[in-house]
């Protein structure tokens, strides 16, 4: 049975973008049917990524009922697929859509996690996808609670930024917990000092784990070259061999079994 | 051939006091929450939404059973139980909680008695 996976963060710019369609690639290129979600409508981002890809109706259309899912769906596999199958949903950038999204009122919410929860059966049972991945808006917001709530497995990612380990900390016993999700933490942009020898790199694990009460899945050195990569194409993909690409292979296998 | 008709027939019994009980039990949860809130009317002209928010601010027992019909869309008890690893008279007495505040709709089809997440504006 497939696994719903939602990549989320207490606060922006953690790289929870970077690493949901990384992780995606990953999938795909171990020969998985892979579904790729932007559920961030307040800043969508797959969009500029996938830009040579046109779609008629967006994530949002799904969310309002104007339309099924297949509609949405576009078939990134031919360009991004490497042996699996890559899809990707697409959250609408316009302004309007934005200001729409962020106007919408509980019972529209109400039906937005209906409508979510009932992927699972059409994209995961019906069309056997092995995976979809969120990725979601940062902090406590209703789109990204209703992906948390539709998710088997939520990653939080996570800096080293004092306020972004407290929030983090908070949101998962105070809002997570409550949900009863499995949760795993992604430490991102962790600075090479702190991992330049074995013994470095112990104390630095001992650290995260006492912050932390759930799980590390990952720690992620802050790489130059992902940064220069600009979200401008999928590092993984193009980077075959960098401890980047390894350690989100790692990742991906720790998710499957988690 | 004898004692399988009376077999059948203290069975049938059973399932009827069984249907009387939980009609009984719905009934006691219901005056329960008009006791509890006060409520004189059980307000089913005023359906409230269930959005994540809310479901965040219900007490933990009665969430977990809200989460499980969500998911499920429309559902028994005894399908909400399996779900949630609990016995099936304590899903019964949680949803009729949920109904009696507004979340719900419960429906009779024939014998079953399915819960529904208020959708209707």
């Amino acid at each position: 049975m497939g696994k719903i996976i939602a990549v989320h963060s207490y606060k922006g710019g953690t790289g929870k973008t970077s690493l949901s369609v990384n992780l995606a690639a990953t999938y795909a290129r171990n020969g998985k049917k892979v579904c790729l979600m932007d559920l961030d409508f307040r800043a969508p981002s797959l969009h500029a990524l996938f830009k040579d890809y046109k779609t008629d109706y967006w994530l949002n259309d799904y969310l309002n009922g104007v339309c099924e899912i297949d509609k949405i769906l576009v078939d990134a596999t031919k360009d991004h697929g490497n042996g699996g199958k890559l899809m990707v949903a697409l959250a609408n950038p316009s302004t309007e859509a934005i200001r729409d999204m962020t106007a919408k009122d509980r019972k529209w919410e109400m039906k937005a996690l209906g409508r979510l929860l009932s992927l699972r059966s059409s994209v995961l049972n019906d069309s056997g996808f092995d995976y979809i991945v969120f990725d979601t808006s940062p902090g406590l917001q209703y789109s990204s609670i209703n992906a948390i709530v539709t998710a088997d497995v939520v990653l939080v990612v996570t800096s080293l930024d004092a306020s972004d380990i407290n929030g983090s900390q908070r949101m998962t016993t105070e809002l997570y917990d409550l949900f009863e999700k499995k949760t795993g933490i992604l430490v991102n942009k962790v600075i090479a000092d702190y991992l330049s020898s074995p013994e470095e790199e112990k104390k630095f694990n001992k650290y995260i784990k006492s912050i932390h009460s759930l799980p590390i899945l990952a720690i992620i050195p802050c790489f130059c070259e992902v940064l220069r990569a600009a979200g401008d194409f999928i590092f993984s993909e193009e980077k075959p061999e960098h401890p980047f690409t390894e350690t989100l292979k790692q990742l991906a296998q720790k998710v499957e079994k988690f | 051939m004898t004692y399988r008709k009376l077999e059948g027939k203290s069975t049938q019994i059973l399932e009827k006091i069984r249907e009387n009980l939980e009609k009984l039990n719905e009934k006691i949860d219901v005056m329960i929450e008009i006791q509890k809130h006060g409520h004189r009317e059980i307000p089913d002209n005023l359906p409230e939404a269930l959005d994540v928010m809310t479901l965040l601010s219900l007490p933990d027992h009665l969430r977990k059973t809200a989460v499980s019909l969500c998911k499920l869309e429309k559902a028994t008890a005894d399908e909400v139980a399996k779900q949630t690893k609990r016995a099936r008279a304590v899903e019964s007495g949680y949803l009729n909680q949920l109904v009696t505040m507004g979340y719900m709709k419960k429906e009779r089809e024939g014998r079953k008695a399915y819960f529904c997440v208020n959708k209707e504006d």
